[in-house]
């Protein structure tokens, strides 16, 4: 498995650890349905995917995965309490409008929140920025600011921080070195290259 | 739905109906069931006839059966020709053939003219046999849940196991969302277009201006005319009026714009007709009425106005209850007949009530009949859903 696959499936080993068997999971932000059809297979699990793209939808569907076009908020709006037992936002988080309204949301419908998202604190990042004084570009980040839709970087500090004045409980973490595989044990916020929450409220 | 959505290209060399990729030249055929029906009024009829037409084959386990239903004025001709000499082909015909999003090479596709309708169903044209006349206002009132029923025994008399999927647009969603309650074991995948769960206000008096243009018509007698005769302006403007709903201003704006008539005599202050989207709104009332029956109209609106499932079972999740289909739904940004919200919220139900839904929206500005649009990206969308190799059949329900 070349380096880049590797960066594409990490997220899916993790949480596919988190997964309980059996259990109903909501994927916000699905694309084409690639995690949920890991869990599918592997978790039995009974999936949702919610993504914007009429694209992604459709390969979702030809997946065999039950998918809903539209905006994240008004979906999770739309039910009850605790519908979900977990909720994942993987990837998706630093291109959410509403980044607050949508955590409280997807907590609020599913029994855990998985969070998972690159380290804008990573040391790469912080050198690159020093160095070149530019968006940075590289295999993680691939588009030229002006091909890219807006985001709001997030770093590990930043999250924590986040869930502490939200009063949100950590019940799980999960910090990978720059390889996106090494578990990462020290300085974090510097040295993580992607990170993993599970939340609860 | 409009009827000159799809128009036929033709080839320079091959017929159309001829070239590969089509279903060619298709023959309707009549089911006549001999056991009374009873509607959901209480009303019974001693028997009933469904005009239908079939593509491609049954296999030999009775369950590659595809259902497609049709909206308000259409009818059971969805693919194909009559003949050498039809000028349009199936109102869906796009969609459905050899190797097309509907593949008849994999499916036996089967539509059926609904029960009230005038194509070859039995109807309120059709001749009572306890009077030897037209039933007229006689005939019972239709639901759509009794087009379904009638449906099902054409179905069970084509020896369908069970369907692989049932697919409408418009009132066809309904029926079909209505196949997978009223049938869930039978009905194995549902898909519907630019539909809804009930009509709004604004859905029902469009339609009660379409009743009234047609019961205020003097010829329209309390429903009691001759075939060749009856409510004709009534009928052509209720068409006129309905066009409008299925269309969208942007449409209707790229299409006829300001447009006059080629012999429209300048400013010159006159009634007479002066642009082009008002010749073409008569030329689609007057087509209208060679083809519809003026109580069928009456009739099928009514059943339309009447679907209600949240109120006919306490809310859209408990009507989703017994569903075991996977459901997809589509709507279309741009139609205001059953807009967006309307479909997104039969998919977030069927999710709430724990099935397996899905839903996409196409961007389109052609309004309701988006759903006739020729277009790869829902082609994609509905042979995926048709032809994607497992069935999940999980069932989280709340």
């Amino acid at each position: 498995m070349n380096q880049l696959v590797a960066k594409r499936t990490v997220d899916m080993e993790i949480i596919g650890d988190w997964v309980e068997p059996n259990t109903r999971v909501l994927d916000l932000g699905c694309g084409e349905g690639a995690l949920l059809d890991f869990l599918v297979q592997q978790k039995k699990v009974s999936a949702v995917g919610v993504d914007l793209d009429f694209n992604k939808i459709t390969a979702c569907v030809r997946r065999g995965l039950a998918a809903y076009q539209g905006d994240l908020t008004q979906f999770l709006r739309a039910f009850p309490d605790q519908h979900f037992d977990r909720v994942i936002c993987s990837r998706t988080v630093h291109e959410l409008s509403n980044p607050t309204e949508v955590i409280f949301e997807a907590l609020r419908v599913g029994r855990t929140l998985t969070v998972g998202f690159v380290n804008h604190g990573f040391w790469k990042n912080r050198v690159h920025a020093l160095l070149h004084g530019r968006k940075i570009r590289n295999e993680v980040y691939k588009t030229e600011w002006f091909d890219s839709r807006p985001a709001n970087p997030v770093s590990v500090a930043d999250f924590e921080d986040f869930c502490a004045a939200k009063n949100i409980r950590i019940a799980r973490r999960a910090h990978l070195a720059g390889n996106w595989r090494t578990p990462c044990r020290t300085l974090p916020n510097l040295l993580a290259g992607f990170a993993l929450y599970d939340l609860a409220r | 739905m409009t009827d000159d959505f799809e128009v036929a290209t033709a080839t320079d060399s091959t017929p159309r109906h001829l070239a590969p990729g089509e279903v060619g030249i298709v023959s309707p055929r009549d089911f006549l069931c001999g056991e009374p029906f009873t509607f959901k009024s209480g009303q019974t009829i001693s028997g009933f006839t469904l005009r239908y037409e079939t593509y491609g084959r049954l296999n030999a386990t009775r369950d590659n059966a595809v259902l497609i239903c049709h909206a308000l004025s259409g009818d059971h001709h969805c693919a194909g020709w009559h003949s050498a000499a039809d000028k349009k082909p199936g109102w869906w015909n796009n969609l459905i053939g050899p190797g097309k999003a509907v593949d008849t090479n994999r499916f036996f596709v089967i539509c059926a003219n609904v029960l009230g309708g005038c194509q070859g169903s039995t109807g309120p044209s059709s001749l009572n046999p306890a009077t030897g006349r037209p039933y007229g206002i006689e005939f019972p009132f239709v639901t759509i849940r009794d087009m379904v029923r009638a449906q099902k025994l054409l179905l069970d008399h084509l020896g369908v196991a069970e369907l692989h999927g049932v697919i409408g647009g418009s009132m066809g969603g309904m029926t079909a969302l209505l196949f997978a309650i009223e049938f869930p074991r039978f009905t194995h995948r549902v898909l519907a277009m630019a539909t809804t769960g009930r009509e709004s206000a604004q859905a029902i008096a469009f339609n009660e201006v379409g009743r009234q243009a047609i019961m205020q018509d003097p010829a329209w007698n309390h429903g009691d005319y001759p075939r060749d005769g009856g409510p004709r302006v009534g009928l052509a403007i209720a068409r006129m009026m309905a066009h409008i709903t299925y269309v969208s201003d942007a449409s209707m704006d790229r299409k006829f714009g300001r447009k006059k008539k080629e012999n429209a005599a300048g400013d010159a202050y006159t009634l007479d007709m002066q642009f082009e989207v008002e010749s073409y709104l008569r030329h689609q009332g007057q087509s209208f009425i060679n083809r519809f029956d003026a109580n069928s109209y009456l009739y099928i609106t009514r059943a339309l106005d009447q679907f209600d499932l949240a109120q006919a079972h306490g809310s859209l999740e408990s009507a989703f209850a017994p569903v075991e289909a996977d459901t997809l739904v589509v709507g279309f940004t741009s139609d205001w007949l059953f807009p967006p919200e309307q479909n997104r919220a039969l998919a977030l139900a069927l999710l709430r009530a724990g099935k397996r839904a899905s839903y996409a929206e196409l961007a389109t500005d052609l309004g309701h009949d988006s759903f006739l649009l020729e277009s790869e990206q829902l082609y994609t969308l509905v042979r995926g859903f048709l032809e994607r190799d497992q069935l999940y059949t999980f069932d989280y329900a709340i």
